[in-house]
């Protein structure tokens, strides 16, 4: 027979395994436990309430108060940032400036993620594959030409500080690497003030009149008889 | 009911409804055994390791060339593989024996598939032991509380998920109709923490947050362990252990209730306030500041619960060991969230944050509160599992003692040196390091050296501790009824523990 718990409605308690014989064999030390918890339903005392409700408006006031800024008169750009009692967003230097970025900067990171591949961290080239860069008339020259080189690439064979080359490069701007015109403002300009090189800086302006008048619609490379006629 | 089996139900015990109830809890116990002991031993190993490496840490910090010039035993890396060793060794491994054991009471199931948490043991420890050799020879990935480098840490996952699985089934397949309120602690903890756990390395160590993002998800994970995972489990110990060994019900099943969720609502967001005065966007620091004011009211509200419960029995706390540490720890639990509360406001912050003070916090939630309630439990749970009573009432009594004044040591002193510490370092005439004057650093050297000595008192009583255990283990079971140990008898055998 297995042991029926008078008490418990739950059928389940049969399969327990509670035998006769388990029973017998329960060790003192389980039967001198007192019984299972159980939870008393006494009412919450009244003070809690109280003391909860007080708790709510206090932290409440002090939230609104220490938010740093998140009320209307403050943007939420303004009220991400850190709290120092002693800011005021009308007087902050870079209130709703833009950033100035350094061209030189930019572009001697662009140069050593892409044009460094080819033309060499020194700016030297491998002879007869890679034309260098330092010293070369090119670089320094008109930069009507050099402009183009980078928006659309330049194949077939060029002169070079007196040598031949006869290759091709891929296009910087559209279709190719996609640079911006600032992007490619500024690794000519650093280019073109690097490894001894000295020629004026380059314009993002002047990037794009090229890119959208002078050579719009173009898709192919350059090559160099093309930019000889180009002053 | 009477703690001797009374005579009628030693006539006919298959008649008798409790002995019913007796043998179906003896079985749940026997189904535990196994496991319980795996995951009991592993963490009592893992405390004396961890108390080893505390001990070297403490010695370092006021004789700084004491073991200096043995890389691997240098500060940096014995007092993160002493915290790796008692929260993921120790307290986890402690935590998990007594959730699956309580669970299994409560849900009234007999442990279905050991095997699975067998497999969970072996993971979890061989990964705490990868972890932690790890750090000693210097592969911490210096992320607070997630150091164990990242080759550890999946093993870590693995045994969590599997434990989460298992603790899932035995919940379902329970026959207990009511969800007490212990089942709602450890069934909350065992789904917060593999959300902790996972996201904070996805988000810290695979695929780091960049910036300040990065220290804001280490302390939401940080101090998530502590509440989420170690406070419920230490929670579930108390209202599980209270009213059974005094034999009455829990105050009131409204307070643990409201406990509950105000505790699951808050502790969430409480962690910013360790990022206080850094550089974290001020509305996020306020509203941390804000849920940390607020936990003041699940732990005001557990504690009133707990004391209502205790009321008219505290002489029973003259004989029962597990009553002793598990109302010692339900006490530290309210004190030390009651200072945790208060060392969010901005003002006390600014004097507390980066001193001892804090260190006596942690180790009063960790120790004062969790530890001693686990230590509770395992004088309740051993002999119930292994039948077999305590050998020795005089090492249980060495033991409370000895880390009870230890703590309280540990705490008070580095408490106040911590708040000098404090008001010194934010006085620009008093110099940081000087050799020559009073400095801030040479000023806090008398209560690091309390802290040592509390550190070696406490390691007496953890060595106490472990051989009752060992004794215990090795004594063969007695034939006949047994009587418990108790540090004194009580005039009636009224406490049972
Ligand atoms: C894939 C390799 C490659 C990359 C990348 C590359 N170039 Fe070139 N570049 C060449 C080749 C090849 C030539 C010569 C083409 C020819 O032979 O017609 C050349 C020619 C030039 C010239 C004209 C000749 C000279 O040496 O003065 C300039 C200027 C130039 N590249 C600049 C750049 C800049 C700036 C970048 C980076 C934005 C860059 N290149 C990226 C391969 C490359």
């Amino acid at each position: 027979m297995s042991a029926v718990d008078p008490q418990d409605k739950n059928p389940k308690i049969e399969q327990a395994g509670a035998s006769d014989e388990s029973i017998q064999q329960v060790h003192s030390i389980l039967l001198r436990e007192k019984p299972e918890p159980e939870e008393n339903h006494s009412p919450m005392p009244l003070f809690l309430l109280g003391f909860i409700s007080a708790m709510v408006l206090m932290v409440a006031i002090y939230f609104v108060h220490n938010s740093g800024g998140l009320s209307q008169s403050f943007s939420f750009k303004q009220a991400a940032m850190v709290y120092d009692e002693r800011f005021d967003p009308k007087n902050a230097p870079s209130a709703g400036a833009e950033v100035k970025i350094d061209p030189l900067a930019l572009g001697k990171k662009n140069y050593a993620s892409v044009c460094a591949a080819c033309h060499q961290p020194n700016g030297l080239g491998v002879p007869g594959v890679y034309p260098p860069l330092a010293k070369s008339e090119w670089v320094t020259g008109s930069e009507e030409r050099i402009i183009r080189i980078l928006l659309h690439g330049l194949q077939g064979p060029i002169k070079v500080e007196g040598k031949e080359y006869n290759s091709a490069m891929p296009a910087i701007g559209p279709g190719g690497y996609n640079f911006s015109d600032e992007r490619i403002a500024a690794v000519l300009t650093y280019i073109r003030q690097e490894w001894g090189n000295s020629a004026p800086a380059v314009t993002k302006e002047k990037v794009t009149e090229i890119r959208t008048k002078a050579a719009a619609g173009r898709t192919t490379a350059w090559t160099s008889a093309e930019l000889d006629a180009i002053p | 009911m009477a703690s001797v089996p009374n005579l009628a139900a030693s006539f006919d015990p298959a008649t008798s409804p409790d002995l019913v109830k007796r043998a179906e809890l003896s079985e749940i116990d026997a189904s535990t055994k196994v496991p319980a002991l795996f995951f009991l031993g592993s963490a009592v190993l893992w405390l004396l390791v961890g108390t080893a490496f505390a001990l070297i840490s403490s010695f370092k910090l006021h004789t700084p060339n004491y073991f200096g010039d043995i890389e691997w035993l240098t500060f940096g890396r014995t007092r993160t593989a002493h915290l790796n060793a008692v929260i993921y060794g120790w307290s986890v491994n402690a935590a998990f024996a007594v959730a699956f054991w309580l669970m299994a009471r409560l849900s009234r199931s007999v442990l279905r598939h050991s095997g699975l948490l067998m497999i969970a043991g072996a993971f979890w420890n061989i990964g705490v032991t990868i972890g932690i050799i790890g750090i000693l020879t210097g592969d911490s990935t210096s992320i607070e509380w997630l150091e164990m480098p990242p080759y550890a840490t999946p093993l870590l996952f693995v045994a969590y998920a599997l434990i989460g699985a298992w603790a899932l089934i035995t919940f379902r397949f329970g026959k207990s109709g009511h969800i007490y309120v212990s089942q709602w602690y450890l069934l909350a903890a065992l789904f917060w923490f593999p959300w902790l756990y996972s996201i904070a390395q996805i988000m810290l160590i695979l695929e780091p947050a960049r910036g300040t993002v990065q220290a804001l998800v280490n302390w939401w994970f940080a101090h998530n362990v502590l509440g989420l995972w170690f406070t419920p489990i230490g929670l579930a110990a108390v209202y599980y252990f209270l009213p059974k060994v005094l034999g009455k019900p829990i105050h009131s099943y409204y307070l643990s209730i409201l406990g509950f969720w105000s505790l699951a609502l808050f502790y969430n967001w409480a962690g910013v306030h360790h990022l206080i005065g850094g550089p974290v966007p001020a509305w996020v620091l306020s509203a941390g500041i804000a849920a940390s004011f607020m936990m003041a009211i699940p732990v005001i509200v557990t504690g009133i619960n707990h004391h209502m419960t205790m009321v008219g029995s505290f002489s029973a706390l003259k004989y029962s060991p597990t009553l002793r540490f598990i109302v010692f720890g339900a006490v530290s639990y309210t004190i030390t969230s009651l200072i945790g509360s208060l060392m969010a406001d901005r003002q006390v912050n600014e004097v507390v944050h980066f001193t001892h003070f804090t260190v006596a916090h942690a180790h009063q939630g960790m120790y004062a509160f969790f530890t001693m309630v686990m230590f509770g439990s395992i004088y309740y749970i051993l002999p119930r599992i292994l039948l077999k009573e305590w050998p020795s009432a005089m090492l249980i009594s060495v033991h409370f003692w000895t880390v009870a004044v230890g703590i309280t040591v540990y705490v008070v002193g580095l408490s106040i040196g911590g708040i000098k510490q404090g008001l010194e370092m934010n006085n620009a005439d008093i110099p940081f390091l000087s050799t020559t004057a009073a400095s801030v650093v040479t000023n806090t050297i008398p209560y690091l050296l309390s802290r040592s000595l509390s550190g070696v008192l406490m390691t007496i009583g953890h060595m106490a501790f472990a051989v009752n255990i060992s004794w215990m283990l090795l004594r063969p079971r007695a034939p006949q009824a047994t009587t418990p140990t108790l540090f004194q008898n009580p005039p009636e055998m009224e406490v049972a523990r």
